[in-house]
Protein backbone atom coordinates (compact mmCIF):
# COMPACT_ATOMS: atom_id res chain seq x y z
CA UNK A 1 0.00 0.00 0.00
CA UNK A 2 1.43 3.02 -1.07
CA UNK A 3 0.85 6.07 0.93
CA UNK A 4 -1.50 4.68 3.17
CA UNK A 5 -3.53 8.01 3.76
CA UNK A 6 -3.98 8.55 0.20
CA UNK A 7 -5.65 5.09 -0.49
CA UNK A 8 -7.84 5.73 2.31
CA UNK A 9 -8.74 9.18 1.03
CA UNK A 10 -9.18 7.22 -2.34
CA UNK A 11 -10.34 4.21 -1.36
CA UNK A 12 -9.52 0.55 -1.93
CA UNK A 13 -11.10 -2.73 -1.90
CA UNK A 14 -9.50 -5.84 -0.93
CA UNK A 15 -10.21 -8.55 -4.17
CA UNK A 16 -10.16 -12.13 -4.66
CA UNK A 17 -9.68 -13.32 -8.76
CA UNK A 18 -11.85 -16.29 -9.54
CA UNK A 19 -10.50 -18.32 -12.94
CA UNK A 20 -7.81 -17.33 -15.42
CA UNK A 21 -4.13 -17.53 -15.04
CA UNK A 22 -2.89 -15.37 -12.41
CA UNK A 23 0.16 -14.59 -13.91
CA UNK A 24 -0.81 -13.40 -16.47
CA UNK A 25 -3.53 -10.87 -15.18
CA UNK A 26 -0.31 -9.86 -13.05
CA UNK A 27 1.29 -9.27 -16.05
CA UNK A 28 -1.20 -6.92 -17.38
CA UNK A 29 -1.92 -5.28 -14.88
CA UNK A 30 1.27 -3.66 -14.34
CA UNK A 31 1.84 -2.87 -18.52
CA UNK A 32 -1.64 -1.01 -17.69
CA UNK A 33 0.02 0.45 -14.84
CA UNK A 34 -2.42 -0.52 -12.46
CA UNK A 35 -1.10 -0.67 -8.92
CA UNK A 36 -1.78 -3.55 -6.90
CA UNK A 37 -0.56 -4.55 -3.42
CA UNK A 38 -0.44 -7.23 -1.33
CA UNK A 39 -0.90 -9.89 -4.08
CA UNK A 40 -0.96 -13.03 -2.36
CA UNK A 41 -2.45 -16.77 -2.19
CA UNK A 42 -5.22 -18.29 0.06
CA UNK A 43 -4.71 -21.16 1.12
CA UNK A 44 -7.25 -22.43 -1.17
CA UNK A 45 -5.41 -21.26 -3.85
CA UNK A 46 -6.80 -17.90 -5.16
CA UNK A 47 -5.37 -14.26 -5.48
CA UNK A 48 -6.32 -12.03 -3.25
CA UNK A 49 -4.92 -8.33 -3.67
CA UNK A 50 -5.61 -4.61 -2.96
CA UNK A 51 -6.63 -2.19 -5.11
CA UNK A 52 -7.30 1.27 -5.35
CA UNK A 53 -11.37 2.06 -6.46
CA UNK A 54 -10.40 4.06 -9.93
CA UNK A 55 -8.17 1.50 -10.81
CA UNK A 56 -10.71 -1.01 -9.80
CA UNK A 57 -12.66 0.38 -12.88
CA UNK A 58 -9.78 0.06 -14.66
CA UNK A 59 -9.21 -3.51 -14.31
CA UNK A 60 -12.70 -4.53 -16.27
CA UNK A 61 -11.13 -4.74 -20.09
CA UNK A 62 -8.15 -7.01 -18.81
CA UNK A 63 -10.20 -9.09 -16.28
CA UNK A 64 -12.21 -10.02 -19.93
CA UNK A 65 -8.83 -10.24 -22.05
CA UNK A 66 -7.72 -13.15 -18.98
CA UNK A 67 -11.31 -14.63 -18.75
CA UNK A 68 -11.44 -14.10 -15.49
CA UNK A 69 -13.93 -12.54 -12.71
CA UNK A 70 -13.49 -10.65 -9.98
CA UNK A 71 -15.12 -10.61 -5.96
CA UNK A 72 -14.75 -8.21 -3.49
CA UNK A 73 -13.60 -9.30 -0.35
CA UNK A 74 -13.85 -5.92 1.75
CA UNK A 75 -14.03 -2.53 1.06
CA UNK A 76 -11.87 0.34 3.06
CA UNK A 77 -11.48 4.10 2.76
CA UNK A 78 -12.92 7.54 2.59
CA UNK A 79 -15.83 7.00 -0.35
CA UNK A 80 -17.18 3.68 1.31
CA UNK A 81 -17.39 5.56 4.58
CA UNK A 82 -19.30 8.29 3.10
CA UNK A 83 -21.65 6.28 1.99
CA UNK A 84 -22.16 4.22 4.46
CA UNK A 85 -22.59 7.78 6.38
CA UNK A 86 -24.94 8.76 3.83
CA UNK A 87 -27.37 5.70 3.98
CA UNK A 88 -28.01 6.88 8.64
CA UNK A 89 -29.89 10.32 7.47
CA UNK A 90 -30.17 10.97 11.44
CA UNK A 91 -26.69 10.65 12.22
CA UNK A 92 -25.42 12.75 9.12
CA UNK A 93 -28.10 15.26 10.54
CA UNK A 94 -26.92 15.30 13.69
CA UNK A 95 -23.19 16.05 12.90
CA UNK A 96 -24.55 18.87 10.52
CA UNK A 97 -26.98 19.81 13.70
CA UNK A 98 -23.93 19.98 16.02
CA UNK A 99 -21.83 22.08 13.82
CA UNK A 100 -24.86 24.44 12.85
CA UNK A 101 -25.55 24.87 16.88
CA UNK A 102 -22.07 25.16 17.27
CA UNK A 103 -22.05 27.91 15.00
CA UNK A 104 -25.20 30.28 15.90
CA UNK A 105 -24.17 29.47 19.89
CA UNK A 106 -20.60 31.24 18.78
CA UNK A 107 -22.26 33.68 17.59
CA UNK A 108 -24.41 34.49 20.95
CA UNK A 109 -22.80 36.89 23.23
CA UNK A 110 -22.16 34.59 26.61
CA UNK A 111 -21.05 37.01 28.98
CA UNK A 112 -21.14 40.50 30.24
CA UNK A 113 -17.99 41.34 32.36
CA UNK A 114 -17.63 44.35 34.17
CA UNK A 115 -14.04 45.73 35.37
CA UNK A 116 -12.27 48.34 36.33
CA UNK A 117 -13.39 48.95 40.28
CA UNK A 118 -15.44 51.67 39.53
CA UNK A 119 -17.29 53.31 42.11
CA UNK A 120 -20.46 53.41 40.26
CA UNK A 121 -22.59 50.58 40.96
CA UNK A 122 -22.52 47.49 38.72
CA UNK A 123 -26.17 47.30 38.09
CA UNK A 124 -26.37 50.83 36.83
CA UNK A 125 -23.47 50.06 33.99
CA UNK A 126 -25.61 46.85 33.34
CA UNK A 127 -28.60 48.56 32.94
CA UNK A 128 -26.76 51.44 30.62
CA UNK A 129 -25.16 48.61 28.71
CA UNK A 130 -28.58 46.40 28.36
CA UNK A 131 -30.18 49.72 27.30
CA UNK A 132 -27.06 49.92 24.66
CA UNK A 133 -27.66 46.30 23.53
CA UNK A 134 -24.77 44.76 25.67
CA UNK A 135 -26.35 41.76 27.51
CA UNK A 136 -26.00 38.25 27.34
CA UNK A 137 -27.88 35.99 24.95
CA UNK A 138 -27.80 38.96 22.48
CA UNK A 139 -26.50 38.28 18.70
CA UNK A 140 -23.14 39.81 18.29
CA UNK A 141 -23.53 40.81 14.83
CA UNK A 142 -26.59 43.06 16.41
CA UNK A 143 -23.82 44.79 18.30
CA UNK A 144 -22.32 47.90 17.20
CA UNK A 145 -18.55 48.33 16.79
CA UNK A 146 -16.40 48.70 20.22
CA UNK A 147 -15.65 52.01 19.42
CA UNK A 148 -18.60 53.53 19.19
CA UNK A 149 -20.35 51.12 22.11
CA UNK A 150 -17.78 52.38 24.27
CA UNK A 151 -18.68 56.02 23.17
CA UNK A 152 -22.27 55.67 23.80
CA UNK A 153 -21.96 54.18 27.49
CA UNK A 154 -19.77 56.88 28.27
CA UNK A 155 -22.78 59.18 27.41
CA UNK A 156 -24.55 57.05 29.43
CA UNK A 157 -22.85 57.05 32.60
CA UNK A 158 -21.16 60.66 32.73
CA UNK A 159 -19.59 59.64 36.20
CA UNK A 160 -17.19 57.72 34.51
CA UNK A 161 -14.28 59.12 33.37
CA UNK A 162 -13.57 56.60 30.08
CA UNK A 163 -15.12 53.54 29.58
CA UNK A 164 -14.04 50.73 27.22
CA UNK A 165 -15.66 47.65 25.45
CA UNK A 166 -13.72 45.08 24.46
CA UNK A 167 -15.29 41.79 22.66
CA UNK A 168 -13.54 38.70 22.76
CA UNK A 169 -15.01 35.88 21.23
CA UNK A 170 -18.38 35.42 23.13
CA UNK A 171 -17.83 37.44 25.78
CA UNK A 172 -17.61 41.49 26.66
CA UNK A 173 -15.38 43.13 28.96
CA UNK A 174 -17.14 46.64 30.07
CA UNK A 175 -13.89 49.08 31.69
CA UNK A 176 -15.33 51.98 33.67
CA UNK A 177 -12.42 53.75 35.28
CA UNK A 178 -13.80 56.81 37.25
CA UNK A 179 -12.61 60.26 37.12
CA UNK A 180 -10.54 61.09 39.66
CA UNK A 181 -12.53 62.82 43.16
CA UNK A 182 -10.76 64.57 45.84
CA UNK A 183 -9.94 62.85 48.88
CA UNK A 184 -12.85 63.79 51.62
CA UNK A 185 -11.78 65.13 54.66
CA UNK A 186 -12.82 64.22 58.32
CA UNK A 187 -15.62 66.24 59.95
CA UNK A 188 -13.96 68.23 62.69
CA UNK A 189 -15.21 69.79 65.37
CA UNK A 190 -14.63 73.15 66.52
CA UNK A 191 -11.65 72.58 69.43
CA UNK A 192 -8.65 74.30 71.89
CA UNK A 193 -5.80 72.74 72.02
CA UNK A 194 -4.79 72.30 75.88
CA UNK A 195 -1.90 71.49 77.89
CA UNK A 196 -0.98 67.48 78.62
CA UNK A 197 0.48 68.43 81.98
CA UNK A 198 2.36 70.93 84.14
CA UNK A 199 5.24 72.05 81.66
CA UNK A 200 7.27 75.44 80.47
CA UNK A 201 6.63 75.77 76.72
CA UNK A 202 9.66 75.36 74.80
CA UNK A 203 8.25 75.96 71.46
CA UNK A 204 4.81 76.92 70.03
CA UNK A 205 3.71 76.76 66.72
CA UNK A 206 -0.41 77.41 65.70
CA UNK A 207 -1.01 76.28 61.96
CA UNK A 208 -4.81 77.33 62.76
CA UNK A 209 -6.08 79.04 65.76
CA UNK A 210 -4.82 81.71 68.41
CA UNK A 211 -1.95 80.98 70.61
CA UNK A 212 -2.88 82.22 74.27
CA UNK A 213 1.23 80.81 75.56
CA UNK A 214 4.79 82.08 74.48
CA UNK A 215 7.60 80.40 75.11
CA UNK A 216 9.14 80.09 78.35
CA UNK A 217 5.69 80.07 79.89
CA UNK A 218 4.61 77.96 82.61
CA UNK A 219 1.68 76.17 82.15
CA UNK A 220 -0.73 73.79 84.57
CA UNK A 221 -2.52 70.88 82.61
CA UNK A 222 -5.45 72.07 81.39
CA UNK A 223 -4.61 75.85 80.28
CA UNK A 224 -5.38 76.38 76.65
CA UNK A 225 -2.52 76.76 74.70
CA UNK A 226 -3.93 77.43 71.08
CA UNK A 227 -7.77 78.55 71.17
CA UNK A 228 -10.43 77.75 69.16
CA UNK A 229 -12.04 80.94 69.40
CA UNK A 230 -11.37 84.45 67.52
CA UNK A 231 -11.95 87.69 67.63
CA UNK A 232 -13.31 89.50 70.43
CA UNK A 233 -16.33 89.07 72.64
CA UNK A 234 -18.90 90.84 70.14
CA UNK A 235 -17.54 89.13 66.85
CA UNK A 236 -16.22 85.64 67.50
CA UNK A 237 -15.97 82.74 65.48
CA UNK A 238 -15.06 79.19 66.50
CA UNK A 239 -12.60 77.21 64.30
CA UNK A 240 -10.78 73.88 64.65
CA UNK A 241 -7.35 74.83 66.67
CA UNK A 242 -4.24 72.55 65.00
CA UNK A 243 -0.37 73.13 65.80
CA UNK A 244 2.09 71.85 67.65
CA UNK A 245 3.54 72.87 71.31
CA UNK A 246 6.69 71.61 72.67
CA UNK A 247 6.95 72.16 76.25
CA UNK A 248 9.73 70.45 79.74
CA UNK A 249 7.77 67.83 82.08
CA UNK A 250 9.44 66.32 84.78
CA UNK A 251 8.73 63.03 85.79
CA UNK A 252 10.06 61.39 88.54
CA UNK A 253 10.84 57.75 88.03
CA UNK A 254 11.90 55.34 90.76
CA UNK A 255 14.34 52.66 89.84
CA UNK A 256 15.01 49.16 90.86
CA UNK A 257 18.26 47.50 89.38
CA UNK A 258 19.31 44.28 90.67
CA UNK A 259 22.86 43.66 91.65
CA UNK A 260 22.81 40.20 90.15
CA UNK A 261 21.42 39.04 86.56
CA UNK A 262 20.57 36.20 84.71
CA UNK A 263 21.42 34.84 81.73
CA UNK A 264 20.68 31.81 79.41
CA UNK A 265 23.64 30.99 77.18
CA UNK A 266 24.03 28.07 74.69
CA UNK A 267 26.74 25.65 75.27
CA UNK A 268 27.02 24.00 71.82
CA UNK A 269 25.97 21.07 72.73
CA UNK A 270 22.23 19.75 70.81
CA UNK A 271 20.48 16.60 69.17
CA UNK A 272 19.14 17.06 66.26
CA UNK A 273 15.23 14.94 65.36
CA UNK A 274 13.80 14.47 62.20
CA UNK A 275 10.29 13.82 61.57
CA UNK A 276 8.34 13.17 58.52
CA UNK A 277 5.32 15.17 57.94
CA UNK A 278 1.88 13.40 56.41
CA UNK A 279 -0.99 16.16 56.70
CA UNK A 280 -0.95 17.32 60.48
CA UNK A 281 1.15 14.14 61.65
CA UNK A 282 4.58 13.96 62.50
CA UNK A 283 6.44 10.84 62.45
CA UNK A 284 9.55 10.59 64.12
CA UNK A 285 12.88 9.18 62.08
CA UNK A 286 15.72 10.20 63.68
CA UNK A 287 16.65 11.51 67.02
CA UNK A 288 15.51 8.77 69.40
CA UNK A 289 16.69 8.69 73.12
CA UNK A 290 14.64 11.20 75.04
CA UNK A 291 16.03 14.38 76.35
CA UNK A 292 19.55 14.85 76.92
CA UNK A 293 19.78 18.11 78.80
CA UNK A 294 18.61 19.53 81.82
CA UNK A 295 17.58 22.75 80.15
CA UNK A 296 17.15 23.18 76.79
CA UNK A 297 15.65 25.43 73.50
CA UNK A 298 14.27 23.80 71.10
CA UNK A 299 14.54 24.98 67.44
CA UNK A 300 11.95 23.70 64.79
CA UNK A 301 11.94 24.58 60.99
CA UNK A 302 9.33 22.92 58.90
CA UNK A 303 9.75 22.30 55.00
CA UNK A 304 6.49 21.10 53.18
CA UNK A 305 7.19 19.92 49.64
CA UNK A 306 5.23 22.07 46.60
CA UNK A 307 4.58 21.30 43.58
CA UNK A 308 4.00 24.74 40.83
CA UNK A 309 3.22 27.04 43.78
CA UNK A 310 0.64 24.61 45.39
CA UNK A 311 1.68 23.23 48.44
CA UNK A 312 1.69 19.11 49.27
CA UNK A 313 0.64 17.72 52.49
CA UNK A 314 4.36 16.11 52.59
CA UNK A 315 6.69 17.64 54.41
CA UNK A 316 10.08 17.44 56.83
CA UNK A 317 10.58 18.51 60.23
CA UNK A 318 13.54 19.11 62.09
CA UNK A 319 13.70 19.99 65.66
CA UNK A 320 17.16 21.01 67.18
CA UNK A 321 17.22 20.81 70.66
CA UNK A 322 19.96 23.13 71.91
CA UNK A 323 21.90 22.98 75.51
CA UNK A 324 21.22 26.08 77.48
CA UNK A 325 23.28 26.93 80.84
CA UNK A 326 22.31 29.45 82.95
CA UNK A 327 24.88 32.02 84.30
CA UNK A 328 24.76 34.38 87.00
CA UNK A 329 26.26 37.89 86.44
CA UNK A 330 26.95 40.34 89.12
CA UNK A 331 26.92 43.48 88.68
CA UNK A 332 28.59 46.43 90.68
CA UNK A 333 26.93 49.36 91.96
CA UNK A 334 27.75 51.57 89.06
CA UNK A 335 26.76 49.28 86.37
CA UNK A 336 23.48 47.94 87.47
CA UNK A 337 23.05 51.61 88.10
CA UNK A 338 23.79 52.90 84.57
CA UNK A 339 21.48 49.90 83.60
CA UNK A 340 18.54 50.97 85.49
CA UNK A 341 19.00 54.25 84.17
CA UNK A 342 19.16 52.75 80.75
CA UNK A 343 15.70 51.12 80.86
CA UNK A 344 14.34 54.04 82.58
CA UNK A 345 15.01 56.43 79.55
CA UNK A 346 13.91 53.97 77.20
CA UNK A 347 10.45 53.54 78.83
CA UNK A 348 10.36 57.34 79.39
CA UNK A 349 10.83 57.92 75.35
CA UNK A 350 8.17 55.03 74.77
CA UNK A 351 5.59 56.95 77.11
CA UNK A 352 6.27 60.28 75.70
CA UNK A 353 6.18 59.93 72.11
CA UNK A 354 8.94 59.96 69.32
CA UNK A 355 9.38 63.64 68.90
CA UNK A 356 10.21 63.66 72.72
CA UNK A 357 13.72 64.62 73.99
CA UNK A 358 15.49 64.08 77.35
CA UNK A 359 16.95 67.10 78.23
CA UNK A 360 18.22 66.69 81.59
CA UNK A 361 18.33 63.88 84.18
CA UNK A 362 18.91 64.23 88.08
CA UNK A 363 19.49 61.88 90.67
CA UNK A 364 17.63 62.61 93.82
CA UNK A 365 18.45 59.69 95.59
CA UNK A 366 20.66 56.42 95.47
CA UNK A 367 20.44 53.72 97.54
CA UNK A 368 21.89 50.03 97.78
CA UNK A 369 20.19 47.49 99.62
CA UNK A 370 19.55 43.76 99.35
CA UNK A 371 21.28 43.09 96.43
CA UNK A 372 19.45 45.92 94.35
CA UNK A 373 20.16 49.72 93.90
CA UNK A 374 17.34 52.09 94.26
CA UNK A 375 17.25 55.01 92.51
CA UNK A 376 14.67 58.21 92.32
CA UNK A 377 15.89 60.38 89.08
CA UNK A 378 14.12 63.27 87.83
CA UNK A 379 13.67 63.08 84.08
CA UNK A 380 13.01 66.67 81.96
CA UNK A 381 11.71 65.67 78.96
CA UNK A 382 10.79 68.39 76.00
CA UNK A 383 7.83 66.44 74.06
CA UNK A 384 4.31 67.43 72.72
CA UNK A 385 1.72 68.21 75.36
CA UNK A 386 -1.06 69.84 73.48
CA UNK A 387 -4.02 67.70 73.61
CA UNK A 388 -7.86 68.31 72.08
CA UNK A 389 -10.72 69.85 73.69
CA UNK A 390 -13.89 70.40 71.96
CA UNK A 391 -15.92 73.44 72.04
CA UNK A 392 -19.11 73.45 73.85
CA UNK B 1 25.79 -3.39 -34.32
CA UNK B 2 24.16 -4.19 -31.21
CA UNK B 3 26.83 -6.00 -30.01
CA UNK B 4 29.73 -3.31 -30.57
CA UNK B 5 27.21 -0.68 -28.53
CA UNK B 6 26.81 -3.55 -25.92
CA UNK B 7 30.59 -3.14 -25.77
CA UNK B 8 31.23 -0.04 -25.48
CA UNK B 9 28.96 0.71 -22.69
CA UNK B 10 30.68 -2.62 -20.50
CA UNK B 11 33.85 -0.34 -21.34
CA UNK B 12 32.39 3.02 -20.44
CA UNK B 13 30.86 1.44 -17.11
CA UNK B 14 34.48 -0.42 -16.15
CA UNK B 15 36.49 3.06 -17.20
CA UNK B 16 34.13 5.51 -15.16
CA UNK B 17 33.80 2.91 -12.63
CA UNK B 18 29.75 3.18 -12.72
CA UNK B 19 27.53 0.28 -10.98
CA UNK B 20 26.72 -2.13 -13.94
CA UNK B 21 22.98 -2.00 -13.40
CA UNK B 22 22.69 1.78 -14.49
CA UNK B 23 24.47 1.38 -17.37
CA UNK B 24 23.60 -1.64 -18.74
CA UNK B 25 20.37 -2.05 -17.76
CA UNK B 26 20.59 -5.26 -15.79
CA UNK B 27 18.14 -6.35 -12.75
CA UNK B 28 19.32 -5.20 -9.52
CA UNK B 29 18.07 -7.26 -6.57
CA UNK B 30 18.19 -5.97 -2.81
CA UNK B 31 17.60 -8.65 -0.43
CA UNK B 32 16.86 -7.66 3.53
CA UNK B 33 17.42 -10.84 5.31
CA UNK B 34 15.49 -13.67 4.44
CA UNK B 35 12.29 -11.90 4.70
CA UNK B 36 12.21 -9.32 1.88
CA UNK B 37 13.18 -8.99 -1.62
CA UNK B 38 13.63 -5.91 -4.23
CA UNK B 39 13.80 -6.93 -7.91
CA UNK B 40 14.27 -3.66 -9.87
CA UNK B 41 14.22 -3.85 -13.83
CA UNK B 42 12.15 -7.28 -14.01
CA UNK B 43 10.09 -8.13 -17.29
CA UNK B 44 7.49 -9.39 -15.89
CA UNK B 45 5.87 -12.21 -13.91
CA UNK B 46 6.10 -15.45 -15.53
CA UNK B 47 4.87 -17.74 -12.23
CA UNK B 48 3.38 -17.14 -8.86
CA UNK B 49 2.50 -19.27 -6.16
CA UNK B 50 3.26 -19.15 -2.54
CA UNK B 51 6.24 -21.25 -2.99
CA UNK B 52 8.14 -19.98 -6.20
CA UNK B 53 7.83 -16.93 -7.59
CA UNK B 54 9.23 -16.81 -11.71
CA UNK B 55 10.09 -13.28 -12.88
CA UNK B 56 11.41 -12.62 -16.37
CA UNK B 57 14.56 -10.69 -16.98
CA UNK B 58 16.47 -9.91 -20.00
CA UNK B 59 18.35 -12.62 -20.46
CA UNK B 60 17.15 -15.07 -18.55
CA UNK B 61 14.46 -15.81 -15.75
CA UNK B 62 14.94 -15.05 -11.64
CA UNK B 63 13.33 -17.69 -9.47
CA UNK B 64 12.84 -16.74 -5.88
CA UNK B 65 11.72 -19.64 -3.61
CA UNK B 66 10.19 -19.77 -0.40
CA UNK B 67 6.80 -19.74 2.08
CA UNK B 68 3.82 -17.23 2.37
CA UNK B 69 5.17 -15.51 -0.59
CA UNK B 70 3.43 -12.06 -0.91
CA UNK B 71 4.00 -9.52 -3.77
CA UNK B 72 3.30 -6.33 -1.68
CA UNK B 73 3.51 -4.09 -4.15
CA UNK B 74 4.02 -4.21 -7.73
CA UNK B 75 4.75 -2.16 -11.22
CA UNK B 76 6.54 -1.71 -14.14
CA UNK B 77 9.92 -1.63 -13.12
CA UNK B 78 10.19 -2.86 -9.71
CA UNK B 79 8.84 -6.17 -7.86
CA UNK B 80 9.06 -5.97 -3.54
CA UNK B 81 8.13 -9.57 -2.09
CA UNK B 82 7.88 -10.40 1.28
CA UNK B 83 7.43 -13.85 2.79
CA UNK B 84 10.14 -16.50 4.09
CA UNK B 85 12.36 -16.83 1.98
CA UNK B 86 14.79 -19.59 1.14
CA UNK B 87 16.45 -19.13 -2.26
CA UNK B 88 17.19 -16.93 -4.83
CA UNK B 89 18.41 -18.49 -8.49
CA UNK B 90 19.32 -16.43 -11.74
CA UNK B 91 18.81 -18.73 -14.62
CA UNK B 92 20.33 -17.68 -17.92
CA UNK B 93 18.87 -17.88 -21.02
CA UNK B 94 19.26 -21.76 -22.92
CA UNK B 95 21.17 -22.82 -19.64
CA UNK B 96 18.58 -24.09 -18.12
CA UNK B 97 14.55 -25.20 -17.92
Amino acid sequence: MKGTWVAMLRGYVWVKLVGGEAESFLNAATRDNVTLWDIAFTPSGELTFGIAVPDFFRLRPLLRKNGSRIRILSRHGLPFKMERLSRRKTFAGGMLAFVAAMFVLSMLVWNVKVEGGSAIPEEKIRQAAMAEGIYSMQWSFRLQDAASLSQRLSLRLPEAAWVGVDKKGTSITITVIDSTQPEKKVLENPRHLVAKTDAVITRIVAENGRPKVERNDRVRKGDILISGILGDEKHSKTVVSKGKVMGLVWHEYRIVSPLTTKANNLTGQSQERKYLLIGNRALQISGYGGEPFPLSQTRTTIQRKSLWNRVLPFGTMKESELEVTETEKRLTPAEAKEAGLAQARAELLGKTGRDSTIRAENILHEHTENGKVLLTVLFEVEQSIEVERPIL
Amino acid sequence: MMRVSRKLRKWTATILDLPQDVVLDLPRITMIGGLQITVENHRGILHFSPHNLRLAMDNGELEVTGQDLIIRNIGAEEVFVEGKITGVQLHQKGQSN
